[in-house]
């Protein structure tokens, strides 16, 4: 089946234990996600909100990072993915850790703190990831001028990621549909609009206002907290169902 | 051109056309991303998320949803025309003369406003919007005073009651701050108070504590925490910037009018809300060549701060931002000018500081005192003390294009009138003379 719209699925890397993640990464993928995110802890998430934050934290040296990221291929056949982790822990070593992602199977890399920290040096930086045979995600939200939105768009390569609340898992007002129509037009590639989009409304209303695709991640871990994998992939399901409405 | 007394004045005789329809937010124009709010480092509790307790659900709504322009409500817009809006934009043509110079001064006049300065322009539709979500009472702080009483009027103009913590030294220096007040219907206390934990914690650890921003600002959201209020934000905060756009539009269009192209644009600086709402139509439209953001030397936070992650408020109630700060346990001296009290500046106007868009000054009592004077000689004005910090500057700006016989034209912002200062004036004269004497 063809499909318009990209469902781009989150979770962190071994949560809650490194069994149930492989479960809920292959069910994900035969249930309908076309990308997937992989968090890989970093030593301090200030831009991710309270919900990713305990994930890291529960996580956190219960697995072998280089020995368990491979395992995720094993389970996830084709379907292309995406490590999320921050720059700051990597910049010093990131020739390295971007050849160890490549040998783990990972298919490309998203910095969050890509252009807030490092932004004077983002494109040296994407560079380096495309020169390593991984593609880049970039890390857009409403925050970033619309200039530099229309240029990180040609950056980056399986799909632009905007993230429509400053901080994901926290309920914050906005008015989605605004936030994703100033942008539209400035993106040339897939749009994919994530953070605190698994409200039924809010993701209706950024595939209205023109995104090609949502990405979602503290809902899963929510889900698989309160009812197992199970939860998590029946959201999966009903996700997916969503953005074949349009 | 109409002449009015010593001003030659654009009559405001079009408002409805003056008064902009759209709130104005530099955010898309900025030169690069403005670095998110986030929770510090192992916190026990989310911040950002605590933004939903403590503030009106649309004033957090247009702080987050970033957009070029915004709509201002009919119901705020009919406000702003109520009072007075849009606020005079006049020529300082005597001073000028008295200068010499061979550039044109004009400055758009915030004290014609009933609470006398530019504060009620964010006060009305934060109030609003309060109302609308069927709030009965709101809290803030105020430094030297302009804010609280704007937010007194806006809530008492929205059947609202109001409470404000007013900085002990302000509160002491200014009595009738207090009074008018408590005459538009709000409720003042002196801070550090005990009315709060962190109130009562400040004054165990030193009884004498003159108060500040930061202090006031934390017993509010701590009291609207505790009684289930909200908070109005009086600065620092995009969307009280996003709201203060009002100011620089106007200018714009009577500039237009006029057919004057600024080349200098001056405000001080506090928090950031009146540079900010003032300067930024103009830096995001590519109007104007030069920006000047002045501030207090006592508070040199331009010349000795550092651009980084630091809490808005004392307390660290409120999510981190990035800014220029002095650091939110900085004690600011209890000087003149209550106003330019506070550790940091608005995260955007630090933003366009760093890259080198907007400069600054710093200026002490003496220069203030004397550039005060001096308006207040040859435009019969008598300008905020805050305010005066920008006269400073332009005053500086004209002497320097009369050296160079450069025909420039230079805008200010005169934020608020000082008619409630007066106590200040006096000491500042007091102190003034005898440094002369010496």
């Amino acid at each position: 089946m063809s499909r318009d719209k990209m469902l781009v699925v989150y979770m962190t890397l071994g949560y809650p234990d490194n069994e149930r993640y492989l479960e809920f990464m292959e069910e994900a993928v035969k249930n309908g996600a076309d990308i997937l995110e992989i968090g890989i802890p970093p030593k301090y998430a200030k831009y991710d909100g309270p919900v990713i934050r305990k994930s890291y934290e529960k996580v956190a040296g219960k697995f072998d990072l280089w020995s368990f990221l491979p395992e995720t291929r094993k389970v996830i056949g084709e379907t292309k993915a995406v490590a999320l982790t921050y720059l700051e822990d990597w910049a010093s070593e990131l020739d390295d850790f971007l050849y160890k992602l490549k040998g783990a199977g990972l298919d490309g890399v998203l910095f969050p703190d890509l252009l807030i920290d490092f932004v004077d040096d983002y494109r040296a930086y994407s560079s380096r990831v495309r020169e390593k045979g991984l593609s880049n995600v970039i890390f857009t939200a409403p925050s970033v001028p619309d200039r530099m939105i229309m240029q990180v768009s040609r950056q980056s390569d399986l799909f632009l990621y905007y993230g429509v609340r400053p901080t994901t898992g926290i309920p914050l007002p906005i008015t989605v549909s605004s936030l994703v129509t100033r942008v539209r037009n400035l993106v040339d590639n897939k749009l994919v609009v994530g953070f605190g989009l698994s409200d039924e409304n809010d993701l209706r209303k950024a595939l209205k206002a023109g995104a090609d695709g949502a990405a979602i991640g503290t809902a899963f871990i929510q889900a698989i907290d309160n009812g197992g994998v199970k939860q998590a992939v029946d959201l999966v399901i009903k996700l997916r169902s969503i953005l074949d409405e349009f | 051109m109409v002449v009015v007394g010593v001003y030659d004045t654009p009559m405001v005789n079009n408002a409805e056309e003056i008064l902009p329809k759209y709130w104005y937010n530099i955010i898309p124009d900025l030169p690069k991303p403005l670095p998110p709010p986030r929770d510090p480092l192992g916190a026990e509790f989310s911040r950002i998320d605590l933004l939903r307790t403590i503030l009106p659900k649309e004033v957090l709504r247009q702080q987050l949803t970033i957009e070029r322009y915004i709509k201002i409500p009919d119901e705020v817009r009919e406000r702003y025309l109520a009072i007075g809006r849009p606020t005079p934009l006049l020529r300082a043509k005597r001073l000028e003369e008295y200068l010499g110079t061979p550039a044109k001064i004009y400055f758009k006049y915030e004290g014609a406003t009933p609470t006398g300065s530019h504060k009620i322009n964010t006060a009305l539709p934060q109030a609003y919007f309060a109302r609308e979500e069927g709030i009965e009472h709101v809290v803030t702080e105020t430094g030297a005073g302009q804010w609280g009483t704007a937010t007194a009027l806006a809530a008492t103009m929205y059947g609202m009651k109001s409470t404000v913590f007013m900085v002990k030294v302000s509160y002491e220096q200014k009595p009738m701050r207090k009074s008018i007040m408590q005459l538009y219907g709000g409720e003042v206390y002196p801070s550090p108070t005990d009315l709060t934990e962190f109130g009562k914690k400040v004054k165990k650890e030193n009884p004498n504590h003159p108060g500040s921003l930061g202090v006031a600002m934390s017993e509010a959201i701590e009291y609207a925490l505790d009684h289930h209020l909200k908070y109005l934000v009086g600065s620092v905060l995009d969307v009280v910037i996003l709201h203060q756009s009002v100011i620089g539009q106007e200018t714009i269009a009577q500039l237009d009018e006029l057919g004057e192209e600024p080349d200098v644009l001056i405000g001080c600086v506090g928090g950031g809300s009146n540079f900010g709402g003032f300067s930024f139509p103009f830096i995001g439209n590519g109007r104007g060549k030069k920006y000047i953001a002045v501030a207090s030397a006592e508070i040199p936070k331009f010349s000795t701060g550092e651009y980084k992650y630091d809490f808005p408020d004392s307390a660290g109630l409120l999510p981190l931002v990035k800014m220029i700060t002095m650091g939110n346990s900085y004690v600011p001296p209890p000087i003149y000018a209550g106003g330019l009290r506070y550790h940091g500046a608005a995260p955007s106007l630090s933003l366009l500081m760093k890259e080198g868009i907007v400069g600054w000054r710093e200026y002490n009592e003496n220069q203030i005192f004397e550039a005060a004077q001096m308006f207040m000689r040859t435009q019969g004005i008598v300008p905020a003390p805050e305010s005066s910090h920008a006269i400073r500057a332009v005053i500086e700006e004209a002497l320097e294009a009369k050296r160079a016989n450069r025909k420039e034209v230079i805008v200010f912002n005169l934020s608020g009138h000082g008619l409630l200062d007066l106590p200040n004036y006096d000491s500042m004269m007091r102190r003034v003379t005898s440094n002369e004497q010496r």
